[in-house]
């Protein structure tokens, strides 16, 4: 069970910094609206493995991941994790407050979130209507994870399946390699894929091996791959 | 046991590894139906998958199963494609929805098909419905067909537990039901198994077959303990040669009268629970740290089509000829028949003959009865309140001649079946079943006995 985690939270001085903000989340957000919003948010550094949010426990908080990568999962009746989603820079969590949360986030690695207590948005609102479906129009959410995830399954063939998820990945967190190739770190453990894809560890291994060889992967290790830019990148 | 229990030896009752039985399916049931089931089934919701393999080198003349034997591998290629084919079909409706948490095949005899076989039926499966490194594999074994490298190549392949079917032991009894197999080949097929690292190994024993006495089931029992299987299921033989052919070639003479089955049935309990097993259910003994004994012990027992599990989807998918599924209160059953089976995968559609879509009433009732098998008690009143007062007014009186005989006792609305009548829990079942008594006239239904 992912422990959670209860650091004193940080208020920023500014949002100037923000990496993921010149990814457009808070960018259609007005320079007041963008006053309240930084005076109710906070920001958090989460350590490896530790937990934002976890499952069967409450939440009062909207998060938006602005570093690092996070693993979403639900466990099952029978003590066995399903994973459900990767969470990016740019992606949303906790888009409604709950007593429940229906699944856990937890970090890949050393990772950095933002989050708004739902209270303080609300309270906003009067002045600022709209303020939270604007905040998280441009970013992914729990719920276009659950998207993301069903049109994955429901490809019919592994090499289709594990390369729609590393387009996928790519959307989110793919760089520019120059020579018309794209970067693609993997921060999640193989098995977490696996999982994730509905495939065996060993199956997606051979599969990752195939479309290496056959020329669609350019480039694998253990936590990236390489792969050849497409048009939809232009 | 007791004496005024002697009578219930002899009732006729069913399995309920499904409530309604597969008797009572019928055509009211179609492929529609059951495919839009599968299209309301939810992204993550827990499926147990059953692939059916209906054929069988030899004949064994006990046998109730569906199948076929067959000496054509050709024949069985043949299947192995259709089955690809109908798990695409399912696979279409699901469209990602739904995980796979075990996988079991059985049979007929599983391992009639080569592991090669196995292993593209497993990849369908993986590529349609998705398999995880936790997916459970299960697989029944005939030990006179494994061959050289089979087990370490099913253990290659995820399979974590395999049963064997033993029967018995004894020679003249396996002459008497056309199965020899030497207890050196079982206890060489298990320590292939341990070897290949598994910790679930499972025998099915028979009693109530024909040659059978208390001293050569008692030697089958000690050479059973002596292999130490983790889970033991010691099953009682249903002789009906009127619904099953086969079976007539088993000399009637030769069969144990109601008192030896009994007797033999209370043998295999003490014997196995000597021998530190734990009694799961009525018919099923784990080795207490067993994942059976253990779901026991949480009271997370469960009965589905292969009797107790610890498997916890509602939401069962069968494959193959004959296979049920059972998807939010609806049973459907493929064809039967090969023939009728291969006409619906060549067509494109969903191989369902017939079925049945529970009422209500249906489901109170089935939930009884899952408790009732798999925890020995059960709150009757939601079936009481869902059945029609006639149903409830008989159920009554069902258990009233229950409660006299000592088999129940009540504590508020729930049954508890006393310890000792855990045997006899069909026939509680029984005393819940409008099946049963309403139609005790035109139920000539081909049905085992309790004991």
């Amino acid at each position: 069970m992912a422990e959670k985690i209860c650091a004193a939270p940080a208020r920023p001085k500014s949002c100037d910094l923000c990496e993921v903000r010149e990814r457009s989340i808070c960018a259609d957000l007005s320079p007041r609206e963008f006053g309240h919003v930084e005076k109710t948010m906070a920001r958090r550094h989460v350590a490896q493995g530790k937990a934002i949010m976890a499952e069967g426990e409450p939440n009062d908080s909207l998060y938006v991941v602005t570093g690092g990568s996070f693993r979403l999962s639900k466990l099952l009746e029978d003590g066995r994790r399903q994973v459900t989603g990767f969470l990016f820079p740019g992606d949303f969590a906790g888009v409604r407050a709950t007593k429940a949360n229906a699944y856990t986030a937890e970090a890949l690695e050393e990772s950095l979130v933002c989050f708004f207590p739902h209270k303080f948005l609300d309270d906003i609102a009067d002045d600022a209507p709209g303020v939270k479906d604007r905040l998280i129009a441009r970013g992914q959410t729990e719920y276009h994870k659950a998207q993301d995830h069903i049109v994955l399954l429901g490809k019919k063939s592994a090499e289709e399946r594990v390369i729609s998820f590393i387009y996928l990945v790519d959307k989110s967190i793919g760089e520019d390699a120059g020579s018309g190739k794209r970067r693609v770190p993997l921060p999640m453990p193989r098995q977490d894929i696996a999982d994730y894809l509905g495939l065996r560890l060993e199956t997606l291994s051979r599969t990752l091996t195939a479309l290496k060889r056959e020329g669609r992967l350019l480039d694998l290790t253990r936590h990236e791959v390489v792969i050849a830019a497409r048009a939809e990148d232009f | 046991m007791k004496p005024e229990w002697r009578k219930y030896l002899a009732v006729r009752a069913p399995r309920y590894t499904s409530y309604p039985s597969a008797l009572h399916f019928d055509q009211s049931v179609t492929r529609e139906d059951y495919a839009d089931r599968l299209s309301a089934v939810e992204l993550y919701e827990p499926l147990s998958l059953y692939v059916h393999v209906p054929f069988c080198k030899r004949l064994c003349w006990y046998c109730g199963c569906n199948m076929r034997v067959e000496n054509d591998y050709g024949r069985a290629l043949r299947y192995v494609s259709a089955l690809a084919k109908e798990i695409g079909l399912a696979g279409c409706r699901l469209n990602g929805a739904g995980r796979p948490r075990s996988v079991h095949f059985g049979g007929g005899t599983p391992n009639y098909l080569l592991v090669d076989e196995i292993a593209e039926i497993l990849q369908s499966i993986e590529l349609e419905f998705g398999l995880t490194d936790d997916s459970r594999l299960a697989i029944e074994l005939d030990p006179r067909l494994i061959r050289d490298d089979d087990i370490g190549r099913l253990a290659a392949l995820g399979f974590e537990r395999m049963s064997l079917g033993v029967q018995d032991f004894d020679p003249s009894v396996q002459a008497a039901i056309n199965r020899v197999q030497s207890f050196e080949m079982v206890e060489s097929a298990v320590g292939e198994m341990r070897r290949a690292g598994l910790n679930d190994i499972s025998f099915d024993l028979l009693y109530g077959l024909p040659k059978q006495t208390l001293a050569s089931f008692a030697d089958s029992l000690a050479k059973t303990t002596a292999l130490a299987p983790d889970r033991v299921a010691v099953f009682g033989y249903a002789h009906l040669p009127s619904a099953l052919p086969r079976q007539r070639l088993i000399d009637a003479e030769s069969l144990p009268g109601p008192e030896l089955r009994a007797d033999l049935a209370e043998l295999a309990d003490e014997m196995l629970i000597d021998a530190g097993y734990r009694r799961i259910g009525f018919d099923h003994y784990a080795k207490p740290d067993n994942a059976l004994a253990v779901a026991d012990r949480e009271g997370r027992l469960r009965r589905n089509f292969q009797g107790f599990t610890d498997d916890l989807a509602t939401t069962t998918l069968g494959f193959g000829a004959s296979a049920i599924s059972a998807v939010s209160g609806l049973y459907a059953q493929n064809e039967k028949s090969l023939a009728g089976y291969y006409d619906h995968i060549a067509a494109g559609v969903l191989p369902i003959a017939r079925g049945v879509e529970l009422t209500p009433g249906e489901l109170a009732v089935a939930a009884a009865i899952q408790d009732l098998l798999c925890k020995g008690a059960a709150n009757i009143a939601p079936a009481l309140a869902a059945v029609t007062p006639v149903e409830a007014g008989q159920i009554c009186r069902n258990l009233e001649t229950l409660e006299a005989d000592g088999l129940i006792a009540w504590g508020g609305d729930v049954v508890h079946i006393e310890a000792a009548a855990r045997p006899l829990s069909r026939c509680v079942a029984m005393a819940l079943d409008p099946y049963e008594f309403n139609n005790k006239a035109k139920s000539e239904a081909p049905l085992a006995r309790a004991v």
